[in-house]
């Protein structure tokens, strides 16, 4: 009998998978970006969010902003963020955050990885929070970014803010 | 004097509001802009008399500080200040839940013209020199 059981027991094991906590980005998510000058939102957030905060391990952000989604309200504003001059979206498509750990915090949860905007790739550390709510939740981020560290249009400096402040609300549901 | 430069503003009050409401129109339907929260029949309304009146006060105070010059004054003034407001589409930041804020001048320009042109259709039905 016990043999057969401990057959059972390792047959069985063979079709045991650790199960990952898989998230969907909900549509209505805001990627704000605010400064004295200018203040904006992106648009299409794409990517793959696995997180469980009782394993923070196997929890990984792998996402990306079309970077011609930018919106600041003003129509010469949002041509000119999206030219060579300033974000080159033609050539650098793409913002894309990459984590490589998530470690937890007293105030919440830290992502660190790289960061890659205007095709500059930068470790980042991205101070974030999860509050489940049912079969959901809500990631709420708050961070600032200097446009120099990425060059931004480093030949004019004082033009628009170099610093911005960016706030990120992503709901999301279980996959 | 007064009277008739007073019904000539409110005349070319309603066929700016009539041509900005028709060309607004136009335009949402051409290009699928919606500026609603902006641009919509009150605003349209209510700018359109508001300049309107603002023009037949100014042209009616030029004619008498100015008296025979104040018609050429008043005509170079109306043209430059509608120029001049090109300024405001060009800086004004709209909400940020508006798509497309690329559009909003070519809606908006436009407009800004409708009351001079007005004006200048219509006065001679009003005031004959």
């Amino acid at each position: 009998m016990y043999p057969i059981a401990a057959l059972v027991v390792i047959a069985g094991s063979a079709f045991t998978t650790v199960k990952f906590q898989d998230w969907k980005i909900g549509e209505d998510y805001s990627i704000k970006f605010t400064s004295e000058d200018p203040s904006g939102v992106f648009k299409g957030l794409k990517g793959t969010v696995v997180f469980d905060d009782k394993n923070l391990a196997a929890s990984k952000f792998d996402v990306t902003v079309d970077v011609a989604s930018i919106n600041t309200g003003n129509g010469m504003k949002n041509t000119h963020a999206k030219s060579a001059k300033w974000f080159d979206a033609e050539k650098y498509p793409t913002i894309k955050f990459t984590s490589s750990a998530i470690t937890a915090e007293a105030s919440g949860y830290v992502a660190k990885g790289t960061l890659e905007i205007h095709g500059v790739a930068k470790d980042f550390s991205m101070p974030f929070t999860f509050t489940q709510k049912d079969a959901g939740g809500v990631f709420n981020a708050s961070f600032d970014i200097n446009r120099m560290d990425f060059k931004i249009n480093t030949e004019e400096p004082a033009h628009g803010a170099a610093v911005v402040k960016v706030d990120i609300s992503v709901p999301v549901s279980k996959n | 004097m007064f009277r008739k430069v007073f019904f000539l503003g409110l005349t070319v009050g309603i066929t700016t509001a009539l041509a900005a409401y028709v060309y607004n129109r136009v335009y949402i339907f051409a290009l699928e802009a919606n500026f609603s929260k902006i641009v919509n029949t009150g605003s349209i309304i209510g700018v359109s008399f508001a300049v309107s009146m603002i023009i037949a006060v100014l042209y009616w105070f030029m004619k008498r500080w100015l008296k025979q010059k104040g018609e050429i004054v008043f005509n170079f003034t109306l043209v430059i200040l509608s120029f001049a407001a090109i300024y405001l589409p060009v800086s004004i930041s709209l909400p940020l839940d508006i798509s497309n804020p690329e559009l909003f001048m070519g809606l908006v320009v436009p407009m800004l013209f409708f009351p001079a042109l007005g004006w200048h259709t219509l006065k001679p039905l009003f005031i004959r020199e």
